[in-house]
């Protein structure tokens, strides 16, 4: 399946915190993030990746099948100035639709959320 | 081992009380502007109508938005930024994001008054390298104003 290449900038882990009410300091408070804790960087939300997850299934798909259901776990931190590969493959094919592997990848090959999601056809 | 104490784990009960999220166009659109989305649905009513829905339509995942505002607009902010009323009474409170699953209904739109439910579904600890890792699974249910469920989320965060 087609990948897509996402590299947020700070406003948009800004955006993505306020639209969300997510307060956590770690994606907008650089010397919390650092001096208290020890992360090199501001961090892209795990949420967030989730959703690019979700956009690239949807993005290959979405014409022809609704997400039924997702899920994602976060193996490596991503922080403030990665670039995330996303893509995936198809695992299995029936009638009802399809179950796809998902995984958003730093450019040095470090997997940072790797996911399956489930997708059914449209009537 | 034993960094869950009785506190903790007394914690684990709590009944969190149902919260409801009125969905207003300008929420859908913050949400859709964040993460990138430029499909005219999630924008202009008319567009959405064109499209079959009865007024803009919230991307995807946002059932995440309505159960932050659940956990923060009300209750205690930890020093992290974190809902007080999220975290368990532990040793640590330096938390990860863990595995995240998330099964979904009907879509939810503008007008829609969605209630979400939450429970701490499971409580435990594991040895890590580093020292005692307490995971805390939380359950969220997310029903609409005419009680189909929406989405339904167990989310599991990790603190060390």
């Amino acid at each position: 399946m087609p990948t897509r290449s996402v590299t947020p900038s700070e406003v948009d882990l800004f955006m993505f915190s306020a639209s969300a009410w997510l307060l956590h300091r770690i994606h907008y408070d650089r010397p919390f993030t650092v001096d208290h804790d020890g992360h090199p960087e501001l961090l892209i939300h795990g949420p967030l990746q989730g959703v690019y997850l979700v956009q690239t299934a949807e993005a290959w798909l979405g014409d022809d099948a609704t997400l039924e259901a997702i899920s994602y776990r976060h193996l490596s931190p991503a922080y403030l100035g990665d670039t995330l590969e996303c893509g995936g493959r198809v695992v299995t094919v029936d009638d009802d639709g399809v179950d796809l592997e998902l995984s958003a990848t730093k450019r040095d090959g470090t997997v940072t959320t790797t996911g399956r999601a489930r997708m059914t056809w449209r009537n | 081992m034993g960094v869950l104490t009785s506190e903790a784990r007394a914690w684990a009960e709590t009944e969190f009380p149902p919260y409801e999220f009125v969905v207003g166009r300008t929420d859908i659109a913050r949400f859709a502007r964040a993460t990138g989305e430029t499909d005219p649905i999630h924008f202009d009513p008319e567009a959405a109508r064109a499209a079959g829905h009865t007024d803009v339509v919230a991307p995807t995942m946002f059932p995440y938005v309505i159960r932050m505002h659940a956990s923060s607009l009300e209750g205690e902010i930890t020093e992290d930024g974190s809902p007080g009323g999220d975290v368990p009474p532990l040793p640590t409170t330096r938390a990860m994001a863990g595995e995240t699953e998330i099964s979904f209904g009907p879509p939810i739109v503008a007008g829609d008054t969605i209630t979400v439910t939450k429970r701490v579904a499971d409580l435990y600890e594991k040895e890590g390298r580093s020292g005692a890792l307490v995971f805390v699974e939380m359950e969220f249910t997310f029903t609409n104003q005419r009680d189909e469920m929406v989405a339904r989320e167990v989310f599991t965060r990790i603190y060390r």
